[in-house]
Parts: C-alpha cells; structure tokens; sequence
C-alpha cells in the first residue's frame, strides 16, 4: 500500500468520515474505506440507501473532508491540502456527473462545457471554445450546441454533463447515479458514452448506481454497505468479453 | 482586453440576467435613491450659490472699521475697585486710522482680490417735496468695482461717478421721480449739502438696497460727511467667500481695527445654511443605507435562489475568491447602473425645476448649475455603496459548501 498512491488514480487508506464531531450525535458514516482504483478502471459503487455512498463520493471528490485516513488523488496527497489547493485539485483531476445533470440553466450547452476551463483560466479564449465543440461533437449534440441548458432534455443534458466532466481532461471522473433520471434507452446512451471515453481516452470512472443491470457492465463491482465496503470483486463477464 | 471576457464578469451578469425582474427592481430602486440625492444636492448647491451671490452683491465679504470707542468705567485710585458705572458712549463717524497704509497691508495678504476705502454715512435725499433718507456711500471708482460689481448693475446711465454726480438705484428713482440727467440735493445730519446730477440708475435685486443706498465719489462723500481726507471703511474682496472670516482674523491680528466678515454678520445665514448642509447629509445617509440594504437584500436572496449553481460552479474548480467576486460584481454594477439611470432621472428634475421655478417675472427662482462632477461622485459613491452591500452576501456564497449545496 505505502507505494501504491504514486501509481494509483485514486487510493484510500483507512478513510473514516463522522458528522457532527464533538457533539452527543456524532455519528460515523464511513468506517475506515480502503480502495486504489487504477488508471483506466471502469468500477461501480453499488449499496442500499444510507450506505454512504454518496459521501464517499464527496470525500473522494474533495467536496468533504475525510474525519481521518488517507486519501491520494493523482499521485498527490489530497487530505493535507488546504481549501485553494483542494479546490484546485479538484478542477484539474476530477470531472462530476450528478444525477439531476445539474447544469447552469441560464448557460448554453457549449458555455456550460467551458465552465470549468473558463474558472480555472479565469477568461475565455478559442482553444478553450474548440476544446467544448470537440466535446460536444463527442457526445453527439453539436446541433444543440448554442441550446440553453434548460432547453434541451434529460438525456441530452447529461451528455453535456458527460462532456463538461471531461472538460479539463480529468484523470478521474465521479459520476453519482449517472442514469437514474433517464429511461433504459437514454440511460444506455449515457453509459455507453461513459464506457467509450473509458476505452478510448484511459479516465479512471467510479459510478455510484442502484441499477445491478448497469453495475454488471461494469469491470470491478465495489459494494458498500454501512460505511463498509462489503466486496469488492472484478466483474469476469466483462472482463473477459472485453 | 475584453472584461467581458472574464469568468466572474460572465456568470455574474448571466445570474443578473437569470432573475432579470429583480435586477431590474433594484436597479430602479437605486436610480431613484442616487436621483434624490443628486437632485437635492443641486438644488441645496444652488440655493446657497444664489444667497452667497445675491448677499455679496452689495456687501464686501469683509468691512475694515475705525474700532469703537468705549468709554472708561471710574475707578477708585488705591483700591481699584469701579466708583461709577458710565453709560456706553455714541459712536460718531471716525475715519479709519492711516486707512492707505492698512489698505496697501491688506492688499498683500494672499486670497485678497480687492482692496477700496469708502466714506458711508446717513444723509438726506430731497427732490422738489419728497424726502428720502439714505445711506451716502463715498466710492473711489478705479478701486469700488473691484470689490462691488456696480457696474453690472446699472440699469440706465453709467457708473463714473465725479464731484458732482450721484448713482441712485430704482426704488429710489421711483420714489422721488427722477431719471438720469435730474439733479437731486442730498443733505447730511451736519448740515452740509449738495447738489448733485443722477448719472445712473442701478438694481442690486434687492428693495432695501435700491431704496437706501446711494453712490458719490470719495471726495464729496468726505466733504458731506465732514470726514476730510479720511475713510469711514475699508472693504476687502476675497477670492474664496467662505475664507473671508479666516482672512478677517490675519487682519484682525495684524491691528486694532475692528474687523467684520460677511460670514459674522450674516450669521443666521450660515446656521441656516449649516442646518441645511447636515440635513441634506443626514438625507444622503440614509437613503445610502436604504440603496445598500436593497442591494444587500436582493443578492441574499438571489444566493439562496443559486446555491446549487454555486455549489456546480465549486465542484468543477471555481475557487472561494471567484465565486466573492462574482457577487461583489453584481453589487457594483447594480450600484453604478443605478446611479446612472438616477443621474438620468436628477438631470431630467432639474431641467423641470429649472421650467418650474420662477419669479413672477419669468427669472429663475434660482440658477441651478448642473454640475457633472457631482453626477460622477454620485456614481463612483453608489458603485462603492454596491460592492460594499454585496460584502455579506458574497462571503456567504463563497462559504458554501459545495457538497451541502449540490444536494440542495
């Protein structure tokens, strides 16, 4: 373990997160969570409702601060960083996909696909424009390019979501019930997509998802249940097809 | 170099654009707060200049006298102690002492334009029947108008006052029936008198002043007066008119003259006017903090309203300072857009009041200068007011936590 972050997109070692610390309600969610995810793997974090998937994938995503443990994202130490520094990790290293898209609804697809380029460049440029279109191209929607993001639908919008996560060409992407508002169609297009950026560009996914259809498509099955991770296992019928 | 171009600036008048009513509604609501302020600075601006100017129309901003003469109470010789309370004695018409040695003194202290003797006393105008009293002011004319501007206020004749000539103003005119070219007599309490031709005819805008005074040259002035060779008063022009009392100590300093500036013996004014100056700023105050509060307001809801964006806006990399900035723009362009518009607004008022306000003859009940450097203090004032009313809400929408607001 102790030569593993270099190598690793992501490793946890021994994380724990506990809400309202110092007070009678302290409560832990996450009880002590080791995972090294690879460059390049393509794994699902399945468990029931109040597993704590979803602050996993906050502490992960440096959304929430870890109560203890490690945590190595890209190589650097992310626990020890400060707030500037986390944020700036975070724009670098780390794309969202959430469930509800969450787009800016007063911004364009292509503008909201620059977003990210645009905070960490701090003013607009070309490249950055040409980077967005190629991104959109991508995922299919180059006629919707100049659509509100309000304008456009479900499925459409996170596709946009899907590009902008891939925006600043993270080494990881983090994407929380990624199909969970969208119908099987829809919801198969997206992860399709996800699976495409996966094979051709080599960024690490860690999907959050309740759906066991989608989770079997995936290369490794993390299961959390509890603040635990229960098994943790490679998903052969993949592996081996792939 | 487009500032346009730059993140903050983008998302900020995208989220301004998103709740466009309210950004419209506070923008009106500064508008209005900045015009009243602007407006009421104007006219308060005015109103002043106009009393400052109608005021040293005829009156010199400060008045050299000859001191006053008191009388010496009795005192007991060995113990000190006062042995009879004497009444205070009349003032009877004095020349200022060594008046051109004090006028060629007071000509060099800095801020002094104009230095002229003159010879005032009380005298008598009599035409055929009618008797008007009057105040004799004795005038050497190649100094006077730089000082009084006599001149300009001429209405019929002309100001070269010689020997034998007198300038009356209108009221006067009127009372006693005479034009330019009519000889009047003016006599003094000492019997002494004069006749002398009216070779014009002036109007200070004020009645007293055309009723009561009227002008003769130094010399006969001094010959009427029984003041030979003498000056009964020195008035002194200043650059600034609010300084004159400042100029008035320096002289009072320097002598033993009894020095008067406009500033003292107009002291009403200057409490009125001192009121007026605290009230209007009282005023700007609070409509300030009305302005700011609204701002302040506005964008606190509009946090609310955009904290998943906000917290979108983190996830993907936008730093604390960035989303600050964001808001701390919104303050300072709903500030400045404000108080253009306000501008616009005071501008318009002014033209208005300026149609509105009038004599019954048709002048301007007062000039008001419409002055462009109190609309850009205005504007810098409210864009300031903005980014300060934008301070509580920006740092709470930099403090947000992302994961908290993402969830919604």
């Amino acid at each position: 373990m102790a030569d593993a972050p270099a190598a690793a997109t992501l490793c946890l070692a021994g994380v724990r997160k506990s809400y309202g610390t110092g007070t009678p309600i302290e409560t832990e969610v996450l009880h002590g969570i080791d995972l090294t995810l690879v460059r390049g793997e393509f794994a699902a974090l399945i468990g029931p409702s109040g597993s704590g998937k979803t602050t996993l994938l906050n502490v992960i995503g440096l959304l929430d601060k870890p109560s203890s443990g490690q945590l190595f994202i890209a190589g650097q130490d992310a626990g020890a960083l400060d707030e500037m520094a986390a944020t700036a990790l975070r724009g670098r290293a780390i794309g969202f996909i959430f469930q509800y898209h969450y787009l800016l609804p007063a911004f364009t697809a292509l503008e909201n696909v620059m977003m990210p380029m645009l905070a960490a460049r701090g003013r607009t440029d070309d490249a950055m424009r040409e980077t967005a279109r190629n991104l959109l191209e991508r995922v299919g929607l180059t006629p919707w390019c100049d659509h509100k993001a309000s304008a456009i639908s479900g499925g459409q919008q996170q596709r946009v979501a899907i590009a902008r996560a891939l925006a600043m060409s993270p080494a990881l992407v983090l994407a929380d019930e990624p199909s969970g508002n969208l119908d099987t169609e829809n919801a198969d297009a997206v992860f399709d997509l996800m699976r495409d950026v996966n094979v051709t560009s080599g960024t690490t996914f860690l999907i959050v998802t309740h759906d066991p259809r989608l989770a079997q498509r995936c290369d490794r099955i993390v299961e959390l249940i509890d603040g635990c991770i229960v098994s943790d296992r490679v998903n052969h019928d993949v592996v081996r097809r792939g | 170099m487009n500032p346009l171009a730059w993140f903050e600036a983008i998302v900020a008048f995208r989220f301004m654009r998103e709740g466009l009513t309210q950004t419209l509604l506070i923008v009106f609501g500064v508008a209005l707060g900045a015009g009243v302020i602007i407006f009421m600075s104007a006219l308060l601006a005015g109103m002043q200049a106009n009393i400052v100017r109608r005021t040293l129309n005829f009156q010199a901003p400060i008045e050299i006298l000859a001191p006053e003469q008191v009388a010496r109470p009795l005192r007991d010789g060995r113990s000190g102690s006062v042995t009879a309370q004497v009444q205070p004695r009349s003032q009877q018409l004095r020349s200022v002492d060594q008046w051109q040695k004090v006028r060629g003194a007071v000509a060099k202290i800095p801020g002094v334009v104009g230095v002229t003797p003159i010879v005032a006393g009380p005298g008598f105008a009599q035409r055929g029947d009618a008797t008007k009293s009057v105040t004799i002011t004795g005038i050497e004319i190649e100094s006077y108008f730089d000082v009084i501007a006599l001149p300009d206020k001429i209405v019929t004749g002309r100001e070269d006052v010689g020997p034998l000539d007198i300038i009356i103003g209108t009221e006067l005119a009127k009372d006693l029936g005479t034009t330019v070219g009519d000889k009047l007599s003016l006599t003094t309490a000492r019997g002494i008198a004069s006749t002398l031709t009216v070779i014009g005819i002036f109007d200070f805008g004020n009645k007293g002043v055309n009723e009561r005074n009227v002008y003769v040259s130094l010399r006969t002035a001094q010959n009427l007066l029984d003041l030979t060779g003498g000056a009964s008063a020195i008035e002194v022009k200043v650059q600034d008119p609010f300084a004159a009392e400042t100029i008035a100590q320096i002289i009072r300093g320097g002598t033993d003259l009894e020095v008067d500036s406009w500033i003292r013996t107009n002291a009403q004014f200057f409490s009125a006017m001192a009121a007026q100056i605290l009230a209007n700023t009282l005023i700007r105050i609070f409509v300030g903090l009305t302005v700011a509060l609204g701002i302040a307001s506005v964008l606190v809801v509009s946090v609310v309203q955009k904290g998943k964006e906000i917290g979108i806006l983190r996830a993907m990399g936008t730093a604390r300072a960035q989303v600050l900035r964001v808001f701390l723009i919104q303050g300072a362009f709903m500030g400045l857009i404000g108080a253009l518009a306000g501008s616009l607004l005071a501008w318009g008022f002014l033209l208005l009041w300026r149609g509105v306000a009038k004599n019954p003859d048709g002048t301007p009940l007062f000039i008001v200068v419409i002055e462009p450097s109190l609309f850009a203090i205005a504007c810098a004032g409210a864009t300031l007011v903005g980014i300060l009313a934008a301070a509580i809400p920006a740092r709470r929408a930099a403090r947000l936590d992302p994961a908290v607001a993402i969830r919604g």
